[in-house]
């Protein structure tokens, strides 16, 4: 099972200042590229992370609305918690943090995977954007 | 047609590009730092009050920034304890990010500071994602929220150094099993270390007051370097 985070105050606005750094980002490797406009956005969540992919897809729409980014697909791939064992090192998915290995039953799990808020990749347009006005709709 | 460009990069770097700025200006002047984090009314002001009042026997002299999302109230209550004590409004934010701390440091002097104490807002999950450029992120979790929080929120007390169990002095009116809360908290973070504290009785803050200390002197001993 998957703790649910949420934002216990208002939810989803630390997915507000989450989205606005993605869309930052996004603009500084686009215009490292010649300006090309921007298909998709892929994003890892990890469990960890203590974002909740469900309000950053929301928020990040609500952050580009009207903007070079409007439309973007935000592809927000979630990262489950993982385990090494510290004694036989096998990799698993733990069920609720239990450090019980399932290869070797020692009770020596370590967290190896979960915690990471990364942006993973970018989708550009091959062409350069003409005149302004042109690219949107 | 589309090409696909890989970044992999940290969505938050620009905050822990900050945070390392602050980072080198703490560790440049032997300045220990701890970020205070827990959901609201666990009792970080007060656990800071007590702090400081103890401090001030001492030869450590602390300070602290406070974030709240509406009010002054908790400086307020902290500048009565003999230390600068600087209010951080976030208006509506409910955590705080590192270029907040850097922004009140111009009105706060790090000159002269042994132990800096940064209370975050009140919330266990939103502070955890946000390096300050703390050398510890300490989380509160008192025995009236219940044991179960550590696997429910599982980010914080996967980033903290020290968990403070607080309010001890509830624990025979609260149905909380401290050795449970401990063995979830470590099946996320086995590291953790652990004290048990309470602002109305026993234990008291003695043990936490004497962690900062020891803490202090480490990163000291470690960076002899620094102007005292
Ligand atoms: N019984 C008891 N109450 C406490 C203790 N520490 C704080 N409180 C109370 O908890 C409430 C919230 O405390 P506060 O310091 O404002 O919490 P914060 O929101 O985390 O800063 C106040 O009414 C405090 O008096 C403690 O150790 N024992
Ligand atoms: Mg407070
Ligand atoms: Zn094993």
């Amino acid at each position: 099972m998957v703790p649910s985070v949420r934002c216990p105050l208002f939810q989803g606005i630390h997915e507000l200042s989450i989205a606005e750094s993605i869309a930052d980002s996004v603009r500084q490797h686009a215009a490292l590229r010649g300006g090309r406009r921007v298909r998709r956005i892929g994003v890892r969540v990890g469990d960890t992370s203590g974002v909740n992919a469900e309000a950053l897809d929301f928020c990040f729409a609500i952050v580009v609305r009207g903007t070079d980014l409007e439309g973007a697909a935000l592809d927000l791939e979630r990262v489950p918690v993982r385990f090494r064992c510290e004694a036989c090192g096998h990799e698993f998915e733990p069920a609720e943090f239990d450090p019980r290995c399932p290869a070797c039953g020692v009770e020596r799990g370590r967290l190896s995977g979960g915690d990471e808020l990364s942006l993973a990749y970018l989708e550009l347009d091959d062409e350069e954007p003409g005149r302004p006005g042109e690219t949107t709709g | 047609m589309t090409e696909r460009v890989p970044v992999r990069e940290n969505v938050l770097k620009e905050n822990d590009r900050v945070a390392a700025g602050l980072r080198a200006a703490f560790g440049g002047r032997g300045i220990f730092c701890v970020n205070l984090i827990s959901s609201p009314g666990a009792g970080k002001t007060s656990i800071l009050e007590g702090t400081l009042e103890a401090l001030r026997g001492s030869s450590v002299r602390a300070a602290v920034l406070t974030g709240d999302i509406q009010t002054e109230r908790d400086a307020d209550r902290l500048r009565r304890h003999g230390f600068p004590a600087l209010q951080i409004t976030t208006g509506g934010t409910c955590h705080l990010d590192a270029a907040m701390v850097r922004r009140a440091l111009d009105s706060l002097p790090l000159d002269g500071i042994d132990v800096l104490f940064i209370e975050n807002v009140g919330n266990l999950v939103c502070p955890a994602s946000y390096d300050l450029g703390e050398d510890v992120k300490v989380v509160v979790l008192s025995v009236t929220e219940g044991d179960d929080k550590p696997l429910k929120y599982p980010g914080i007390f996967r980033r903290a150094g020290l968990m403070l169990l607080h309010k001890m002095d509830l624990l025979p009116h609260a149905r909380f099993d401290p050795a449970a809360a401990v063995a979830d908290a470590r099946r996320v973070q086995p590291d953790l270390e652990v004290v048990e504290t309470s602002c109305y009785g026993a234990p008291g803050l003695g043990a936490w007051i004497a962690w900062v200390q020891r803490r202090l002197e480490a990163k000291r001993a470690a960076e002899p370097h620094a102007q005292p």
